[in-house]
Formats: structure tokens, sequence, C-alpha cells
């Protein structure tokens, strides 16, 4: 199992499936997780009750009145020394936090500040030593070598690739792999008739050896919900199984207009993706 | 001159997949992945360390064999499956032979004809259908040095309970000795992700290292005198070794990496797609969907179309590998007498890999490995191959610095694992655990169906751990696979943790859950338990 995955910019939401899985579990609790050494993951689950509970004690309007806050606090030193607020609304029950400082220990609290200052805490979460991300201050006397060697040192331990993962190979595989699946998920023109070879072919050659000839085609892909009603420029597309699907296009110069259109099972709701494409070939005329 | 190298590369292969087992299905696209690395990483590897050591050409690996493949390898219910899945592909491959006679595909196709036969007679007529009795052969002569892993590859920074990292190394030792008759020396955390005092845990288990990705070390405290090139040691105790880029990005960079010559196997080009529908049906699954198969004729040919690509020569294909291996060896020659002369002391070089990346993904991937060990043993003196178990027994001496949080993933932290597709996952990935050290510490000796319902929410919590569900869903790969397979386990268990908790067990949906998710058969659920946590990180 390859773990090279990258992290895609146009892959953001999660399986609508989750949404199986309860929301909450009727506690009142925080967690935050490390992410990398700037940022953290917060959620959190405050119960009606225990809502109930703070504005019995604090007020009936405190959650009109109060503006609704992460409290990062600094725990490095041991207790809370420096803190700093986010504002968010309770409702959102999770949160990326982003810290200044790499190399510290946090802890959040989410809460209420009020119009006096005053912080009513909600839910307190445990605390995350996040990584410092770069070299360290400290030398070791025994182990001590001069700073010159010690960055020649990182140089040759790679320093530069930190953070490229496992592999730019298994990267563009996997890409390659995944939209070539998408093509091949669809009956593919070549698929069947084997091996036969297709638009490209060599031109023929006068005196000169040297040739070059490229082309492109457009691949559209896309996923929604399996029972979903998806058209492209008003054409019905048939889904795959797990509600993906691809076409394969012709590319000629100018500009593709498709227009990508689902509409839900029951018919109350749709998307629409526009995607024009624009392609200007040009050649040396040699 | 007894001792004439000037330092040590030690490889390392990391070999793992999530635990896909669903006999309630006759047949299951996902379990493919199973069998297809079977055929092109697992048995080709064996092959390999057969062939050296009949030939008597000595060799050093490492190599993970995660517990869920190691429950994989030795389920019956597979076993049975990956008979028909390779007895198929033979099917195929012979009437292929015949097929191509005088065709330009002849030597291709033959090529899997003798490849599927040697595969059913290593894993019939050697092993007996018990591959793992092959790496543990090897492991025996000292050769391979097998590594354990997290029990399910739990990506252990996210877990807020220690319980969950106890259990995960846990579990994992204890099958381990199961399976290779020793306690597990060294361990593969998965995904190469540290969180510093992990370590202890491992301590407690006897295991003596694992291995970080390059920063890891580097942005250690304190710097480390050597960078990746020895390993240090824990606060704890126990070793790290750092993963060396230079012998990383050989292999892998898109530019200049070896998987991408132009004579080696096209992955794109599968037969299919490639054959007559008709034809290639009976090898497809029973949906009828084509899909690959894993058999390949064209080589990756040059930038060209995939319908242009050429027809694949093995024996031009396997030259390659030859001169790429004798490539990587130059380099590292090269490599190794430069950091020996600059750090005043043998340098050892770890090259760590996926394993599916040999055969699967680069298919000449094990013919470079095999060529690779027979030219370090036979044609140099500078580089000498060890385990890191040797090289600690050789080299005690190592200076003591605390790691960096760190994994191999994408930016190297946790984003691959904690981002908008997965970040929901948590949430009740902990509550699963806290619910299971619930019941852990209320019930300290449960028998009878109590017994086997808490085993079985062990097994549930411990398959949702896996790194792997949350990985799928940054890739988008099997996205809805992993989410299914996710919810799934949290579902069974919070169902069997009401039953329990409500102490209304039914025997039906027990044993339901134990057919299904049968990993692990000698589960103990204590070791979720507070108290051997603390026993644990305390020893």
């Amino acid at each position: 199992m390859t773990s090279s995955g990258q992290i895609k910019k146009d892959n953001s939401a999660p399986e609508a499936e989750h949404k199986a899985l309860p929301e909450g579990y009727g506690t009142t609790e925080a967690a935050l997780l490390p992410r990398d050494p700037n940022w953290m993951f917060i959620y959190w689950e405050i119960t009606e009750n225990s809502k109930n509970n703070t504005a019995r004690e604090h007020g009936e309007d405190i959650f009109q009145k109060g503006r609704q806050v992460i409290r990062v606090y600094d725990m490095t030193e041991g207790a809370a020394s420096k803190y700093f607020d986010i504002p968010v609304m309770l409702e959102a029950k999770s949160w990326y936090v982003n810290v200044q400082e790499s190399g510290r220990a946090y802890c959040c609290e989410v809460g209420l500040v009020m119009p006096d200052g005053r912080f009513i805490g909600l839910v307190k979460t445990n605390t995350v030593n996040l990584p410092g991300g770069r070299v360290s201050d400290v030398t070791d006397e025994k182990w001590m070598a001069v700073t010159a060697d010690f960055d020649r040192l990182l140089q040759l331990s790679g320093v530069e690739y930190i953070g490229k993962g496992s592999g730019e190979v298994a990267k563009s595989l996997a890409q390659r792999w995944e939209m070539l699946r998408a093509v091949f998920s669809r009956a593919s023109s070549w698929g069947v008739t084997s091996m036969s070879s297709q638009t490209l072919q060599k031109p023929e050659l006068q005196a000169k050896k040297f040739w070059l000839v490229a082309d492109c085609e457009l691949i559209l892909y896309g996923a929604t919900e399996p029972d979903a009603f998806v058209t492209v420029s008003g054409r019905k597309v048939n889904l795959n199984p797990d509600g993906t699907f691809s076409m394969r296009f012709a590319l000629p110069d100018g500009i593709v207009d498709l227009p990508v259109k689902a509409v839900s099972k029951d018919e109350t709701d749709s998307r629409e993706i526009d995607i024009k494409v624009t392609r200007a070939t040009t050649t040396d005329g040699k | 001159m007894a001792n004439k190298e000037k330092g040590y590369l030690a490889l390392v292969l990391h070999a793992h997949l999530p635990f896909i087992r669903h006999p309630e299905y006759e047949d299951f696209l996902e379990e493919d992945w199973f069998f297809e690395a079977m055929c092109e990483t697992y048995i080709p590897l064996l092959d390999v360390y057969e062939r050296l050591t009949a030939e008597g050409t000595d060799f050093r690996v490492t190599m993970s064999i995660t517990p869920p493949l190691c429950n994989m390898m030795a389920d019956d219910l597979l076993r049975e499956r990956f008979r028909r899945y390779y007895s198929l592909r033979l099917e195929l491959a012979e009437k292929e032979v015949i097929r191509n006679r005088n065709t330009g595909f002849y030597e291709v196709a033959k090529m899997y004809e003798t490849k599927f036969r040697r595969i059913r007679e290593l894993y019939e007529d050697y092993y007996h259908g018990r591959i793992l009795d092959g790496f543990k052969k090897f492991q025996d002569m000292g050769k391979l040095e097998i590594i354990t892993c997290g029990a399910t590859h739990g990506f252990l920074p996210l877990e807020l309970r220690r319980e969950a990292v106890h259990a995960q190394i846990k579990l994992a030792a204890d099958d381990y000795r199961k399976h290779f008759g020793r306690g597990p020396r060294g361990i593969w955390l998965a995904e190469c992700a540290y969180n510093p005092g992990d370590d202890v845990f491992l301590k407690a288990q006897g295991i003596r290292f694992f291995f970080l990705e390059t920063h890891g070390i580097i942005y250690g405290s304190p710097r480390p005198r050597y960078g990746v090139y020895a390993p240090v040691y824990c606060p704890s105790g126990v070793a790290a070794f750092g993963r060396d880029m230079e012998s990383a990005q050989q292999v892998w960079s898109a530019e200049t990496g070896y998987p991408g010559d132009s004579r080696y196997r096209e992955f794109y080009r599968d037969l299919g797609y490639d054959l007559e529908y008709d034809y290639v049906k009976p090898y497809l699954h029973q949906d009828g969907v084509r899909r690959n198969i894993g058999m390949k004729y064209c080589k990756i040919t040059g930038k060209v179309q995939l319908n242009e690509k050429a027809p694949y020569n093995p024996a031009e294909a396997r030259e390659m590998a030859a001169s790429h291996a004798g490539n990587f060896m130059f380099n590292r020659e090269r490599q190794i007498e430069h950091l020996n002369g600059f750090l005043g002391r043998k340098p050892i070089v770890v090259s760590m890999y996926d394993a599916e990346l040999y055969g699967h993904w680069w298919y000449e991937g094990v013919d470079f490995l095999e060529f690779l060990f027979k030219k370090l043993y036979h044609d140099q003196k500078t580089v000498k191959m060890v385990t890191p178990s040797e090289y600690l027994s050789i080299h005690p001496d190592n200076q003591v610095v605390q790691p960096s949080m760190s994994t191999w993933g994408d930016k190297g932290y946790n984003e691959v694992w904690l981002n908008g597709t997965n970040d929901w996952m948590y949430r009740h990935l902990h509550k699963l655990v806290e619910r299971m050290v619930e019941m852990a510490n209320k019930f300290p000796k449960a028998d009878g169906i109590l017994r086997r319902a808490l085993n079985q929410c062990a097994r549930e919590v411990v398959l949702g751990m896996s790194s792997d569900w949350a990985f799928l869903m940054t890739v988008g790969t099997a996205k809805s696979y992993s989410t299914k397979r996710f919810v799934a386990h949290t579902h069974r268990f919070n169902g069997l943790y009401e039953q329990v908790m409500g102490n209304r067990i039914e025997e039906g949906f027990l044993k339901d859950q134990e057919w299904r998710d049968n990993i692990f058969p000698e589960m103990d659920y204590r070791v979720f338990s507070t108290e051997e946590m603390e026993k644990a990180s305390k020893s």
C-alpha cells in the first residue's frame, strides 16, 4: 500500500456516507489534534444540557451577548501563560487552528467572551505538543559537530526533500491511474479492438529523419450521488455504480463549453459546474 | 584487512495492505489488491530469496509484514480465493501463449505462463499455501529481518488515549510471535508516524528499533551528530533509523527515477481492456466490468499514446533492470565513501520503500533487487548490507536524541490523515477507543459470551483505526469503500457496546461480526485496559 498520497485541492469534502454516523454522542467534550508545526484540528460537542447549566450559572442571555470563540492557550510553561481567541460559531463543531509559534504546547477552550471581558468556558481540550519543524538549537557536548559541518550534513541528509513524502513517482502514477481508470470505466474506444493504432500516424518522411507529432484529447470526469441524473452539454451521462462518471472528447482548436449538471433523484436539488476549455495550437511550420 | 567495507546499506521494504476480506460476497473487487500484491510482489520476492540462497549469494533485507497482511496470508478463505485467482490467470496465460504464436507478443505471453506456473509451484509445493513460513525460513537463516507494524497500521499521533497506542503495539507483537516464533526486534510505525514518547510502548514489547522519515531525525534534539547516517537512541533507549533521501529519490523521482524507463512494462495497458470481451470475460469479476487483470503486454515505449505502445520485451527489460541495479550500487559506493570521509565513522544508509513498489508498480523492480543483491555481494567491497539488528550489535554506541514528530506523508506531518476529507472520522474513532477502554476497565475478568463480545469489540476498534481509510479518502482512490469500511466498523462496535453495557448480548449478531471481521483470532480485549497500558509504560 503506497503511502505517498498527495493532498489534492480538488478533493476536500468527505464522502456523503459518513452522515450514517451519529452527529454527536450526547456528551460535552472536545479534542485537539496536531496537524503540523503550525496547525491543529479541534472538534467539540456541547450538549443542550450543559449549555443550560452554564446559562443558569452565568445568566440566561450569555449566548446572545457573548462572542463565541476558541481560546488557544500556550501551555509550554505548564500553566496557561499566553492565549489568543479565534471567533467561531459553536455549531461549527470543528475548526482548524493556526498558531504562529511552532514547537510549543497548546490547549484550547471553546467558550464565550462577554462584553465586560469575562470569559465563560464551555469545554476544554487536551494539550498538544507541536513539532518545531526546524533544526534544534540544542547541541550535545559529547556529540558535537562544528556548525559548518552540520550544515553540510543537513544537505547530505536531504534536508531539501523534507515534506516531499515518499515519492513523486507514486503520486504521478496514482494520478495517471485515476485518470485512466475514469476513462476506462466507460467502455473505452480502443479497449475492445485490441492494439489497433489509431489517430496518430507517423507522417510520411521526407529527407529529414527527425519528426514530431502531438495531439491532445479531453477527459472530463466527476462524481455525484449514484442515483442522480447527470447531463454534460445537455446529454445524459451514465453513472458508474459509485456515482463517478467520465467522458473522453476530441479537442479541436477553439473553445469547448461543457456545462455539467446533476439533479438529485427526487428532483429537489441540483448542482451545476460549467467548464470551458480553450485550445490554441501553434507549430513552427517546419 | 578483514573489514574492508566503508559503510553499510540497510534495505527496508514496507509490505502492507489493509485487512480486506469479505466472506459475505462470493467475489469481492478490493480483495484483488491482496492477490495482485501476492503475484507481483510477495511471492516474486520469495522467489528471489530462494534463488539467491540456492546459488550461494548472501544478502540482507529488512521487511515489515504488517499484522493485517500476516492475517490475510494465514486466512483460509483468502488462501482459497488466492488459489482461484492465480489458477484463472494461469489458465488465461496458457491460452495466450497459443493465441500469440507467431506474433510480436509471444515472448511476453510466454513470460506470464512461466510466471504463474512458478507462483503455483512456490505457493503449493514449497510453502503448502503458507507463505509466511517462506519468509520465516529466510529470517531464521539471518538474511531477512521481519519487522512488525501497529496491529492494523494505526496512525498513532492522532490517538488521544495512550491505551490505543499500547494496544496497537502489543497486539502486533503478540501476532508476530504467533507467526514467526519469537518477538519482533523492530517495527515500522505506520506511515513512519512518530509521536515523541510512543517509543516507551515499543520498549515494553522488547522492540529495539523503528524507522523515521529524514526530518524526524534531523529536527531531533539535541542536534544529531551524524544526521540520518547513524541511528539515534530515544530517551527510552529504543533506536530510531532515519531515511536516506538520496537513495529514495533515485528510485522514486518522477523525472529521473528508474521505473519510467521506456523499456519497462507499461502499467496502464492491461489485457483486461485489450482482449476481446467474450474471451476475457471469464477472467473478470462477476459483474463483467473490464478492469485490470495484471497481465500487460506493452512497454512504456516513450511519450506516445497508450494505443501506440510497443510489445514488451522481457529480456530487454531485464537487462535494463541489471543496468539500473549497477547504477544504484555505484551511487551507493560513492555516497558511502564520501560519508565515511566526512563523518569519520562508517555510515549506515537506510533505503526505505513500499514493498509493493517493487513488482506491482514497477514490474521489473523485483529483478532490480535481485541484481542489486548479487552485485553488492560479488562486485564490490565498499558497501556491506546489514539488518538494523546487526548494525546495532556492531555499533551499540549511539547518540541519545529525542526525535521530532514526523511522518513520511505529503508535507511531512499529519495532514494526509487529517484534512477536510477525513477529519470527521476522529470524533468517532476516539469515542470507540474511549468506550473500549471503559469496557476493558469495567470487565477485568470476563468469560463466556461477554468475553467473546468484548474481544469482537476490540477487533472492530482496531480495524477502524487503520490509517488506510483516512489515506484512501485523501487520495480519492476507493474513497467510497474506505468510508464504508470505517462507518461499518463504527456501527458494529457501537452495536456491540450497547449490547454489552445493556447486558443483552445477541449471540446471532455477535456470531455474524466474528465471521465477518476475524482478524486476530487470539484477540484479548484486556489489551485496552488502563492498567495494562500503565504497566507497559513503566516497564
